[in-house]
């Protein structure tokens, strides 16, 4: 029973640009605020092996300036009206968001715009090798330099067949981001960034039909873009369990146990992904309960399912406390990824599990910003805008029998993947 | 395609100025018991914040007990004279809620926050934990080994070790020295009679606050406050530790060796300000156009000009005594010199050279431009209306640090950076191979010997 009668909605307006730009309208005039999120379906997966982290160099690249956008001018303007910009690339999409004050909406329009539409004239070496120079420089940030850092790529690898897109990580490696040429970048771009690739939702205050006759003025002259090349059918799982153990500069073991999961959106993802919450968010958690508080085998515990497109990730990650090994650690793991599989997990961690869910949809409404990434990230992946309430009656309907069939398919010790990261013996 | 442009695409648009947002109407009351209560209605979303804050901070650690504080905040929720830990911790999940418990140099807090439905149960909670918390010694001992865990596990995070050193050199001899968590040897020194006489003496007092906002009619919840919480404890307010660290003679580096490391973590920085010094607005556009946004100079010259890091940026952190002033990136190893001759050049431009008109306009506008972004949820709002009573501070500060930040000017500027920055007298830290780094550093200031 919902503690409330009011479920969260965000109302919006869709529609299509001649070019095949998608536009969606969220009105919300809270604050004078204007949210401008711009997704595009074009992410790691997309890229070839060899050539990997050109999506995530891109996203560096768009903010290097276009033909009437000056380098480094795309932050310059924002920020001087009062405003923030930022993007991120993941597996299976790019996204570029600005939230300006509402009276500058034409100024995020234009700045978008342009990148879409007059990217390539403004694109040199001088610009590709300095943000090459910054990638390396945020690989080694946030992989190389990072205890358990390199874990995820890994796992991604043992995880996913060759040939599988997921199998390389979403940055790229280092050779591949050193080797990537100016005209490889190009052709990426003309490839994927065209308007009828790509979703833009506008949240916040402003008239509607006003919004629309704008977007249309800015975005309704470029060119629809080439028709984009069929990647190849991911090949089918792994059989058979694979296991590898790291040695990295860390202190703690750190057991990784995954497996390859349903496409987000399906009944199953929203099974495993309930499943996840039940099983592991919170403190009175069945995970975190028994091996953090209780037994005190674990430093952390977290399980998960990724939202992505073609198949997802879902793991199960606990840290060692001093003094555990991993081999214990990952026997505790395993009685609760059988106990999940055998029997449903009790009424009230369902409860739990729900009402947590219901609180973080509200709190996915409260920024436009939030909104505007929903309503895009819906009508990217889905072709539907309006997509969240059908998330939320996934959620609702799912039963704790569905969520152990989900432990019982996909949870499997003979379709799995364990990754042990162990403290490197030093001298 | 159309084929015809209606817009012009050579011209930046143009908008009027930037609008000032009001801060949102909020109530704050002091109850006869001595609780203070601070309420802002944001109707939305049926989602509720609430935050208890308790006067009595890291400031007061005893030496010895580094950590005290931060542990008898996380001991507030582990069992109550009403409940275990874990028959509290699942009724509050249970509602979809959370539960948290924490302590930062100045205050300590607790907040709960879930659907608005619940708001009365998640104010008796918070009565609960505060006042009447029984520190069971299963869940003390626990919690101070998991502290330890995580203290162990930090030792490979680069950028945490580079904090710790960072603290360790600026505040030596203050109340600021350590790591609010506190170090291993301290935290196997505290007792759970430590914990008890801390609570007793710095939390358990009569000028605690309650901060709600979100879906709430503030007058109830003043009304529900003042029921729930009547026999608030009498108690007098420990007054903050002076903290005047002392600058060094001149440029003083640490290098923390990391053999194998794939590149340097840099903190360069000294003592900064504290959160009532009258210069805080004046500082907060300087440090904008320094080093507090992507088009900030160090940011712009570190990443954009010479690809040395991903990103560098600097902060005056603050607190009830001076807290640091500090740039932080992290580099390529083999630029780690090269990048804080950079650094320490944008500190010295900002104290020779007036800004230009437009680099001030753009930070100002910058400023109160995203300020409203900050009042959109019901924990932004708890988040700024916490400073209020935490630091003593009158109602319209909010308004009146916009106020002060748009009559900034250029010689505002000169004259603050002249006071506040002093890259002649910076600590300086390097994460990374040592071997490497050394040479490096050779001629910008006194590398200390390892283990001082």
């Amino acid at each position: 029973m919902p503690a409330t009668s009011v479920t969260p909605e965000i109302p919006f307006r869709e529609y299509r640009l001649a070019n095949g730009l998608r536009l969606v309208l969220h009105r919300d005039r809270t604050l004078p605020l204007v949210a401008i999120n711009l997704w595009y379906h074009v992410g790691s997966r997309h890229e070839l092996p060899g050539r990997t982290g050109l999506a995530h160099l891109f996203e560096h690249m768009l903010f290097q300036g276009s033909e009437h956008v000056g380098t480094n001018d795309h932050f310059r303007y924002v920020q001087q009206v009062g405003g923030v910009a930022n993007g991120s690339t993941w597996y299976d999409r790019t996204n570029y968001h600005e939230t300006l004050p509402a009276q500058h909406l034409d100024l995020g329009l234009w700045l978008e715009s342009d990148r879409m539409g007059f990217l390539l004239p403004a694109l040199t070496q001088e610009k590709l090798d300095n943000q090459r120079d910054v990638v390396m420089n945020e690989r080694r940030q946030r992989v190389d330099n990072q205890p358990y850092g390199r874990a995820f790529e890994r796992l991604h690898e043992l995880l996913y067949a060759p040939g599988h897109p997921y199998r390389w990580p979403v940055i790229g490696s280092m050779e591949d981001i050193a080797a990537a040429t100016l005209d490889e970048v190009r052709d990426f771009f003309r490839v994927y960034y065209s308007p009828d690739n790509a979703v833009l939702t506008l949240a916040g205050d402003f008239d509607l039909s006003e919004a629309q006759d704008r977007v249309e003025a800015w975005f309704g002259d470029l060119a629809t873009g080439p028709v984009r090349p069929v990647l190849a059918t991911p090949p089918a799982a792994i059989e058979g369990e694979r296991r590898d153990e790291i040695s990295d500069r860390v202190q703690l073991p750190r057991v990784y146990l995954a497996w390859e999961g349903p496409s987000y959106g399906t009944d199953a993802w929203y099974a495993g992904s309930l499943l996840c919450v039940a099983l592991g968010s919170g403190k009175s958690s069945p995970l975190y309960s028994d091996l953090v508080l209780g037994r005190q085998l674990a430093k952390d515990v977290s399980a998960f399912i990724f939202p992505t497109e073609l198949g997802a990730t879902t793991a199960i990650v606990a840290t060692a406390r001093p003094g555990v090994s991993a081999a214990d650690l990952e026997h505790a793991l395993d009685e609760h990824i059988e106990r999940a599989a055998a029997a449903e997990l009790p009424g009230p961690d369902f409860e739990r599990a729900r009402n947590q869910l219901l609180r973080s949809a509200f709190a996915g409404i409260e920024t436009v910003e939030s909104k505007a990434e929903q309503l895009s990230q819906f009508a990217t992946y889905f072709g539907n805008p309006g997509f969240l309430q059908r998330e939320l009656s996934a959620y609702a309907e799912t039963s704790p029998e569905a969520a152990r069939q989900f432990a019982k398919r996909y949870w499997r010790r003979d379709r799995r993947t364990a990754l042990t990261v162990v403290p490197e013996t030093r001298p | 395609m159309s084929g015809i442009d209606r817009v012009d695409r050579s011209r930046v648009p143009q908008a009027s100025r930037v609008q000032v947002v009001k801060f949102p109407p909020f109530i704050r009351h002091r109850l006869p018991c001595g609780l203070t209560v601070v309420a802002a209605r944001l109707p939305r979303v049926p989602l509720v914040t609430m935050e208890l804050v308790l006067q009595g901070g890291a400031q007061h650690d005893p030496a010895g007990r580094h950590g005290l504080a931060t542990l008898v905040a996380g001991m507030l929720d582990e069992g109550t004279a009403r409940r275990d830990m874990n028959t509290l911790a699942a009724s509050v999940e249970r509602a979809g809620s959370y539960l948290t418990s924490s302590a930062n140099w100045d205050a300590s807090f607790v907040q709960t926050g879930g659907l608005a439905a619940h708001w009365r149960e998640g104010l008796s909670t918070l009565a609960e934990v505060a006042l009447e918390p029984t520190f069971p010694a299963v869940e003390f001992e626990r919690l101070r080994r998991q502290r330890q865990a995580e203290l162990i596990g930090r030792r490979d995070q680069p950028d945490a070790l580079a904090e710790e050193h960072f603290t360790r050199l600026l505040f030596a001899r203050t109340a600021y020295d350590h790591m609010l968590v506190g170090d291993l040897e301290s935290l196997e020194a505290i007792t759970r009679d430590d914990v008890t006489s801390f609570y007793s003496a710095h939390l358990a007092a009569d000028d605690a606050a309650l901060v709600a906002a979100g879906d709430l009619d503030p007058e109830a919840v003043m009304r529900v406050a003042g029921e729930i919480f009547a026999h608030w404890p009498a108690a007098t307010r420990h007054a903050p530790p002076r903290v005047e660290p002392r600058a060094p003679e001149g440029v003083s580096i640490r290098l923390v060796d990391r053999p194998q490391a794939a590149q340097t973590e840099l903190r360069i920085g000294h003592a900064g300000i504290s959160r009532l010094d009258p210069d805080r607005s004046v500082l907060r556009v300087l440090n904008s156009l320094l080093g507090g946004k992507f088009t900030s100079r160090i940011n712009l010259n570190l990443r954009e000009r010479h690809g040395y890091t991903y990103g560098a940026s600097s902060r005056f952190v603050e607190r009830f005594g001076r807290g640091p002033f500090v740039v932080s990136c992290a580099v390529s190893s083999e630029h780690a010199g090269a990048a804080t001759r950079e650094v320490l050049g944008e500190l010295n431009r900002l104290r020779e050279e007036l800004v230009s008109d437009e680099e001030l306009d753009d930070a100002r506008n910058y400023l109160l431009g995203v300020f409203p972004y900050a009042l959109q949820t019901a924990d932004d709002l708890v988040d700024k209306l916490e400073d209020l009573v935490v630091y003593g501070l009158p109602n319209d500060d909010f308004e009146r640090h916009l106020h002060n930040m748009m009559a900034v000017t250029k010689e505002d500027i000169l004259a603050s950076a002249q006071r506040h920055l002093h890259p002649e007298k910076a600590y300086i830290v390097a994460v990374g191979p040592e071997a490497a780094l050394t040479p490096q550093f050779d001629g910008i200031g006194t590398i200390l010997p390892t283990g001082s």
